[in-house]
C-alpha cells in the first residue's frame, strides 16, 4: 500500500500533512492544559505563564506547516 | 461578484522593473514601510530632551517593549538588540494586520464563465507576509543579526562552551565526568544542528500563519458557494460568517509578531544573558 502512495503527490500530501496536524493540535492542547492548570494554582503569575504559553504553542504549531508547506 | 477558488500559494507578479518580477506582497509590504516610516517621522520629528506629546507615546511603547526584552536577552545587549526586535515586531504586526483591511484580495482582474459569473483570479492586493521569500528575507536578517551580535559581544571560549562545554564540575559528579563530557559534546552537536534549522522553522511559522489565515477567509467568503447553496444565500452568508474569523487573524497576527519577536530574543539571550533568576 506504502508504493501506491508513494507514487503520486495528490495521494500522500495530504496524509502527510494531517498527521502532521494531529500531532501538532495535540501539542497545542498540551501546552494550554498546563497553562490553565499552572494558572488555578498561582493565579498571580497569570502574565508570566500566558507569555510561556504562547511561546510553546507557536513552537508546537511551527511543526505543522512544516508538514503542510514542506 | 466571486472570489476564485482558493488562494494561489505563491505571490502573483504583477509587473517587472528591468526584468526583475514585482509581486503583489511586495507592493503591499512597501506601502506599509511607507507608511510606517511617515508615521514615526511625524509623530517624533527630531527628537527633544524634553519630549512632546508625539515622542512621548512613542516612547511610552518603546518603555513597554523594553520591559518584555530586557529580562530576556540581558541589559549589556539591549541596545544593541532593540533595534533589531522592536523593528521586527512592528513590522510583522502592522503587515499582519494590514492584510484585514477592505480591499486585500478582493480587488483585481478576472474572467468571466459560462454562466455569466465574474471569478477573480489575479489579486492586486496580499497580504506581506503571505509571501515565503517575505518571511524567508526576515528569518535570514534576523539570523545574520543574531551571529553578529553573539560574536560581537560574547568571547569564541564562552560561546564553545555554552554549546559543547560540560555542565557539571568535577565535584559533583566524580568517576562520570569523562562520560559526561563527551556526552555533552554530541549534545552539542545536535545543537548545531537546531541553530542551522532556526531560518527555516522562523519562516515556515509566519508564512504557514499568515497565507493560512488569507486562505481561510477566502474560503469563509466562498462557503455558500462550496456547501452548494445558492447564489443569494452565499451573498448573505458572506456578511456576517467572515466575522469571528477577522477577530481570530487579528489575534494570530498579533502574537505570530510577538513570537517572531520573543523567539530571536530567546536566541540571542541563550548566548548573552548571565544573570541569572530572570524574573519578568
Amino acid at each position: 500500500m506504502i508504493e501506491i502512495l508513494a507514487q503520486s503527490p495528490d495521494l500522500y500530501k495530504p496524509i502527510q500533512a494531517g498527521l502532521g496536524c494531529i500531532g501538532a493540535a495535540i501539542g497545542v492542547g498540551l501546552v494550554g492544559m498546563k497553562g490553565a492548570e499552572a494558572v488555578g494554582r498561582n493565579p498571580d503569575a497569570s502574565t508570566q505563564i500566558l507569555v510561556q504559553s504562547i511561546i510553546g504553542m507557536a513552537l508546537a504549531e511551527a511543526v505543522a506547516f512544516y508538514a503542510l508547506f514542506l | 461578484m466571486n472570489a476564485s477558488e482558493g488562494v494561489h500559494q505563491s505571490a502573483e507578479k504583477i509587473g517587472e522593473i528591468l526584468g526583475f518580477p514585482i509581486t503583489n506582497s511586495m507592493v503591499t509590504s512597501w506601502v506599509v514601510s511607507l507608511v510606517l516610516i511617515l508615521i514615526i517621522r511625524l509623530t517624533v520629528g527630531k527628537a527633544k530632551l524634553i519630549p512632546g506629546k508625539g515622542q512621548l507615546v512613542i516612547e511610552s511603547v518603546i518603555d513597554s517593549i523594553r520591559s518584555i526584552i530586557e529580562p530576556i536577552v540581558g541589559k549589556r545587549v539591549f541596545f544593541a538588540s532593540f533595534w533589531l526586535l522592536s523593528g521586527l515586531f512592528f513590522f510583522i504586526l502592522i503587515n499582519n494586520l494590514s492584510g484585514l483591511l477592505p480591499g486585500v484580495g478582493t480587488i483585481g482582474t478576472g474572467y468571466y464563465d459560462d454562466d455569466g459569473h465574474f471569478h477573480l483570479n489575479h489579486y492586486f492586493i496580499r497580504p506581506g507576509n503571505a509571501d515565503l521569500n517575505m518571511t524567508l528575507a526576515l528569518a535570514l536578517v534576523a539570523n545574520a543579526v543574531w551571529a553578529y551580535i553573539v560574536l560581537r559581544h560574547e568571547k569564541l571560549g564562552h560561546i564553545a562552551h555554552h554549546v559543547f562545554g560540560p555542565k557539571a564540575t568535577k565535584k559533583d559528579v566524580g568517576p562520570f565526568f569523562i562520560p559526561l563530557a563527551i556526552l555533552f559534546l554530541a549534545v552539542g552537536l545536535i545543537e548545531v544542528v537546531s541553530i542551522m534549522f532556526r531560518p527555516v522553522s522562523l519562516t515556515f511559522r509566519l508564512f504557514g500563519n499568515v497565507f493560512g489565515g488569507e486562505s481561510l477567509l477566502h474560503s469563509m467568503f466562498e462557503l455558500g458557494n462550496i456547501l452548494g447553496l445558492h447564489e443569494t444565500v452565499t451573498k448573505v452568508m458572506a456578511c456576517f460568517v467572515p466575522v469571528p474569523f477577522y477577530f481570530m487573524e487579528v489575534l494570530i497576527g498579533f502574537v505570530q509578531a510577538l513570537v517572531f519577536m520573543l523567539l530571536v530574543a530567546v536566541y540571542i539571550g541563550l548566548f548573552t544573558n548571565h544573570e541569572e533568576g530572570k524574573d519578568h
